[in-house]
């Protein structure tokens, strides 16, 4: 990996000359994300005796770790000028493999987890390399393996659950806690470390921001867009399959119908959090706090009451305003 | 200044997240009585007890059987049958229609296909059209709505098709005039099952949750009345709170929060078994262990049945022999033979001593092994 000259856009969300800390916080970013999240924090305390909690923040923890997880490689995606409509549709394929490796192959969490990731890798493969090389838009290709995903986890077991009886794999990505803290918790807190360090401070995240910034600047400094862009749809593809050991975890079996139009709330968390759908600007920290946003907001509601259709228009409300009044 | 305020701030609150204490654990105080004081044999109702969309009367399946002279008209009539169904990715929609093959089979009558609307109303009405351009002699379907595809299924009875429904008739349709027959199970049947079995294990004056369907749904909102009612009949020392779901995949997140808004709720009803499998694992991530009962059987809620857990039991419907009722009310129609406006199937209480053989007789074969393996595991209780 030889470094590169980072084009104008990447450096301006790089700038130099700054602690850590302050460099996750500060650059291109929303800073009415923190507003509107300390706001709704606020009124929910108030409006709700339960609300804050410790563990009503473990609910809104686990409850939004499977939209932050992938949120997190959306982030690359999107950075890079790209979409990715598949994610719930591979989550639920990578559960399908995952449960049916461990029924057919071995009961062991070490195949599940193999199987799950690997599926979700490959099915971002397939995508990354149908953009990048047949030159189609990520938008119509993805769309296809959103379709086409959700056929095959419908297809294999002929649209019946599969059920689990791993109690390692329930323990290790489901209900097991370290020091109290959830596993889902702690992978998510794992994958957003993850995810900043290989975003705001290594080469490939650079090579991410140039190639969403300015494509042909980024090629004339040598970056190899295809490679970045398709090891984006890779990633998202990965998390995907992360996701679904956790919910499959959580639930004792895969099903093939889970999570229909996640890909959507994923994508608002992200765009919610900072990120430009025209590509070069986003950062993890926000895609994770977007996804909070929307968590808590769920959270929130419920814990006051407020009726299901009416959730869905305050909802709506928050996160267009919320984005218009981040943008610069 | 400002700067570090913000940095301060979403510091503490990514750390508010992440920071945790040991969850605590709520064990409910159920009763011995849990379960094991209800006589499974005077459970649930003896008859029907919910009354159709119109108010109509039910009448038993066993009105529907055919005489020998009547069995030989229809084998001699050669006819041809469609389905017409709102998703055939549910068991309950597969045993629907492997009850309505295998009966129509045996008495010569052809299925011409299987539509599956995947719950649109503009891909039923298609399915629905193209299913009359087919002339066969009747149609049974199930309608994914109320209102949008009444004008469709007008024209199958103009067409001089006739027609039965499953679960519920469009507005605007009346029999015999536009459809033969509608077969239900018995919602409220059902939900009173689940009601009599979760007041077993509540404590004089406990709280009941019911997950409930926010949509209006004619089967799902007869399960919600029939717990409620039984209750207030037979326990109105129970209190009841309620919560709606529009969104089947949100289940998980509104339950847990519902329980962490009601630490009172000391018992549960979701309104079928997805939901309470969705509302048992946000129970699992918080520790909380309270009884839940429900409507509708599934292999992975049998298993939780079956292992003795908080899931205690289930009203279900008997999908198979809601299809040959189907497949008989429609052979009827095909020979000018009048049939009721409603039949009702009346329903199954699956509880951990029966599940076994409940399992038997709704899916109408032996129970797979993880079933009989959990089973097995909790003997003797589990039968």
């Amino acid at each position: 990996m030889t470094d590169i000259q980072s084009p104008a856009k990447a450096a301006a969300a790089q700038p130099g000359g700054r602690s850590a800390l302050q460099h996750l916080l500060q650059g291109e970013r929303p800073y009415m994300l923190y507003v509107a999240f300390a706001v709704m924090l606020i009124v929910f305390s108030l409006a709700s005796p339960w609300f804050l909690s410790i563990d009503n923040f473990l609910n809104i923890g686990r409850q939004t770790t499977l939209v932050s997880i992938i949120a997190v490689g959306m982030t690359f995606v999107i950075i890079s000028r790209q979409i990715d409509l598949s994610v719930a549709s591979t989550l639920a394929l990578s559960g399908m493999s995952a449960s049916l490796a461990m029924a057919f192959v071995a009961n062991n969490w070490v195949v599940g987890a193999a199987a799950g990731l690997g599926t979700g890798a490959l099915i971002g493969l397939l995508n990354g390399v149908l953009t990048t090389r047949l030159e189609i838009p990520s938008f119509l290709v993805t769309l296809g393996t959103l379709s086409g995903a959700r056929g095959l986890a419908l297809m294999v077991t002929n649209t019946k659950p599969v059920i689990i009886t791993n109690e390692y794999y329930f323990a290790i990505f489901g209900e097991g806690s370290v020091l109290g803290i959830p596993a889902p918790i702690l992978w998510t807190l794992g994958v957003t470390i993850a995810g900043i360090l290989l975003l705001h401070y290594s080469v490939y995240g650079r090579r991410v921001y140039a190639a969403g910034g300015n494509p042909t600047a980024a090629l004339y400094s040598g970056v190899h867009i295809k490679q970045v862009t398709t090891l984006a749809f890779v990633l998202t593809g990965t998390l995907a399959g992360l996701a679904s050991l956790i919910l499959s975890a959580r639930s004792h079996a895969a099903r093939p119908d889970v999570v229909q139009g996640m890909e959507l709330d994923v994508i608002a968390s992200v765009i919610l959090g900072g990120c430009s759908l025209f590509g070069g600007r986003g950062f993890v920290l926000g895609t994770l706090l977007g996804s909070l946003i929307i968590g808590t907001l769920n959270n929130g509601l419920v814990l006051l009451g407020v009726s299901s259709s009416l959730q869905l228009v305050i909802k709506g409300a928050i996160i267009v305003a919320a984005v218009a009044f981040t943008r610069r | 200044m400002k700067q570090s305020a913000r940095i301060l701030f979403s510091t503490l609150s990514l750390a508010a997240s992440a920071f945790a204490l040991s969850t605590s654990m709520s064990l409910a105080q159920t009763p011995d009585t849990c379960v094991t004081g209800v006589d499974m044999a005077t459970l649930g109702p003896k008859g029907i007890v919910g009354q159709g969309p119109h108010g109509e009367k039910a009448a038993s399946p066993d009105e529907l059987k055919l005489t020998d002279d009547e069995a030989a008209k229809v084998k001699a009539g050669k006819f041809k049958v469609g389905i017409s169904m709102q998703t055939v990715n549910l068991d309950w929609s597969q045993l629907q229609v492997q009850g309505i093959s295998e009966t129509l089979a045996k008495y010569g009558v052809t299925v011409t296909g299987v539509a599956s609307a995947e719950y649109q109303v503009d891909k039923q009405i298609a399915d629905i059209e193209n299913t009359i351009q087919q002339h066969p002699d009747g149609i049974i379907s199930i309608p994914v709505d109320f209102t949008a595809t009444a004008p469709t299924y007008k024209k199958v009875g103009e067409a001089g098709i006739k027609l039965v429904f499953m679960d519920s008739i469009p507005v605007g349709l009346s029999s015999p005039k536009d459809f033969a027959s509608m077969i239900s199970a018995d919602s409220q049947g059902n939900g009173q099952i689940a009601a009599q079995i979760l007041a077993s294990c509540m404590p004089k004056g406990g709280t009941i949750g019911l997950v409930n369907f926010g949509v209006d749904y004619f089967s799902t909102n007869e399960r919600t009345k029939g717990v409620g009612e039984w209750m207030k009949k037979n326990r109105p020392d129970i209190v009841l709170k309620q919560v709606d779901f529009t969104d089947p995949s949100k289940v998980s997140q509104i339950s847990g929060d519902f329980l962490t808004g009601n630490p009172d709720v000391k018992g549960l009803f979701a309104v079928w078994d997805q939901p309470a499998l969705d509302t048992l694992s946000s129970m699992r991530a918080q520790g909380i262990d309270i009884p839940i009962t429900t409507v509708d059987l599934g292999l992975q809620s049998a298993i939780e049945i079956a292992k003795g857990g908080p899931l205690k039991a289930t009203g279900s419907q008997r999908p198979y022999d809601q299809g040959v009722a189907e497949a008989l009310a429609m052979m009827k129609a095909l020979i000018g033979q009048p049939t009721p406006a409603w039949v009702g199937v009346q329903s199954l209480p699956v509880v951990q001593s029966n599940v076994l053989e409940s399992f038997k007789t709704v899916f109408h074969k032996d129970p797979p092994a993880e079933l009989v393996d959990a089973c097995n595991s909790a003997k003797p209780k589990c039968n």
